[in-house]
């Protein structure tokens, strides 16, 4: 208890003493953590609104004239037992004559006389809100066209593959480009801890002198580190924040993208808090990758 | 207590020490001396554990110092004490935090560590400054506030090495006093120093060092 005692005091008592470092600490945390989060954020509305693009993906299955209402009935329970199906609507022969006259009311004329619908009937289907992959709806439409109660299955193939790949870049890319922010976030304070190392070398040597073990030197620096971390992460966020309340108000001011601007939103409360023990975690590491260089060759 | 067998040191590539062998026996007190760059401070890193001889063997309490695992030098450390020229507080905490250091590193209870405290700043006659920070002490406070985190743990061995460098001759003469207080104690105690006055006060056995050679080797018990 003593120790842990011990542990919180010098970790605090150094962030109060070591003002300068600290604040620069926290200073390069916050902007490292800005820019790594800057392109989350980034990431996470690009997929939001990749997401409600999705939706208005449809494939429309058209069942065979003669169809039978409980084939027809099957059929449309089979389709929506698949996971990638998210609803499905049946519009029927007559509905899709009332569609066309209520879309086209000057061709109107052109359907007179025919008497029964000449339009099928058909079923829409909304993919789920999930990432498409192109196999499952590829694998879904070839189930669907080998039905033998469907005649037709139309759905934008290419769409879906090109969203695919733009997903699937934009991981990759998310990938990269975060490996390489969470490195950077990971040197900085790395190189902090050990600036706050250099200035106190004297007191290391000290604890060294007296028979404290490396772990016992290393925690309070951990918990400095940690407490960086945290602090830096928070003040990112917070940055992130206000320039996402910038942002959103300029784009509704501004009306640039209309109706695609309420798709954006900042991250979830969950994701946040992720983010805060992400830096409490960067903080530590970059810690601990300092105390080893520095540890590791002496007695 | 303390053996050498054989040691020699080198520091990148330059003789520090050459073939030392030595026994030291419980509660005896022995000075090196020499002069500078004789080996004396480097003889007193071998016992503690701070360096590692290139040749040779050194059992300190029928352990291997050579053979000591890295890991396993702290804890060699906190079986004894060392007192250095240049103080080594830390200086924005007070005296007792600063003797109290190695009790919270042991882990020891307040209740206990506030009991051994007390008793070595008594012994060092600096109770009375316990809540002054060390930065504002004098030097020759500062040096027994050392002595005091030095014997705070009872060590069976107190090293030190030229504690009184940095003192004028009164203040030299007082510690010195303190060491022989200690060593009446029976803690063993090893000290280099070139200092004439504290060799006469202390009256222990003279190990002569000069240029990594022992040279002579006086008053060692039979």
């Amino acid at each position: 208890m003593k120790r842990i005692w011990y542990f919180f005091r010098e970790a605090f008592m150094s962030l109060r003493t070591h003002q300068a470092s600290t604040l620069i600490g926290i200073i390069t945390t916050a902007f490292t953590l800005t820019s790594f989060g800057t392109f989350l954020l980034l990431y996470h509305n690009v997929h939001n609104l990749i997401g409600r693009v999705q939706q208005n993906i449809q494939i429309i299955v058209y069942p065979k004239d003669d169809i039978q209402p409980q084939m027809l009935q099957d059929l449309k329970q089979v389709i929506q037992a698949d996971p990638a199906i998210e609803s499905l609507t049946l519009t029927s022969k007559k509905d899709a004559l009332n569609d066309f006259k209520h879309q086209f009311p000057d061709e109107a004329y052109l359907l007179e006389g025919l008497g029964e619908s000449p339009f099928p009937a058909s079923l829409v289907l909304n993919l789920a809100n999930t990432i498409p992959s192109t196999d499952r709806v590829s694998n879904l439409v070839n189930r669907l066209q080998q039905n033998p109660h469907v005649e037709r299955v139309r759905y934008n193939r290419d769409w879906i593959e090109r969203l695919t790949l733009i997903i699937t870049y934009m991981e990759i890319g998310a990938l990269i480009i975060g490996g390489v922010l969470a490195l950077a976030s990971i040197t900085i304070i790395a190189n902090t801890v050990q600036l706050a190392f250099y200035t106190r070398q004297e007191e290391i040597e000290i604890l060294r002198l007296i028979g404290g073990t490396n772990l016992f030197i290393s925690i309070p620096y951990m918990i400095e580190g940690a407490v960086i971390g945290g602090l830096g992460s928070g003040i990112a966020l917070s940055f992130l924040r206000g320039g996402f309340e910038l942002f959103q108000h300029k784009i509704h001011t501004l009306n640039v993208i209309g109706g695609f601007s309420s798709v954006f939103e900042f991250f979830p409360l969950s994701f946040s808090l992720l983010l805060i023990i992400g830096g409490i975690l960067l903080g530590c590491v970059g810690t601990f990758t300092s105390m080893y260089g520095w540890m590791r060759f002496r007695l | 207590m303390i053996q050498l067998f054989h040691v020699t040191k080198y520091y990148e590539g330059c003789l520090a020490l050459s073939d030392i062998s030595v026994r030291i026996e419980k509660g005896e007190c022995v000075l090196l001396t020499g002069p500078s760059g004789a080996g004396k401070t480097t003889l007193l890193k071998l016992i503690f554990g701070s360096e590692h001889p290139d040749d040779g063997q050194i059992l300190v309490q029928n352990r291997n110092i050579a053979r000591l695992r890295r890991a396993d030098v702290p804890y060699h450390r906190r079986t004894m004490g060392f007192v250095l020229q240049d103080f080594k507080l830390l200086p924005h905490r007070n005296v007792f935090e600063n003797v109290a250091l190695p009790l919270i590193i042991r882990g020891l209870s307040s209740f206990e560590s506030r009991r051994k405290v007390i008793e070595a700043l008594r012994a060092v006659g600096m109770e009375h400054k316990q809540t002054t920070q060390a930065s504002v002490l004098s030097a020759g406070e500062q040096q027994r506030a050392c002595i005091a985190r030095a014997i705070v743990n009872s060590p069976i061995i107190l090293l030190a090495d030229e504690p009184t460098g940095n003192l004028d001759p009164h203040l030299t003469m007082e510690i010195a006093e303190l060491f022989k207080a200690i060593n009446a104690r029976g803690t063993t105690v090893m000290m280099a120093t070139h200092n004439q006055q504290v060799v006469e006060q202390l009256n222990g056995r003279i190990l002569r060092l000069d240029s990594g050679h022992l040279l002579s080797d006086q008053g060692a018990s039979a």
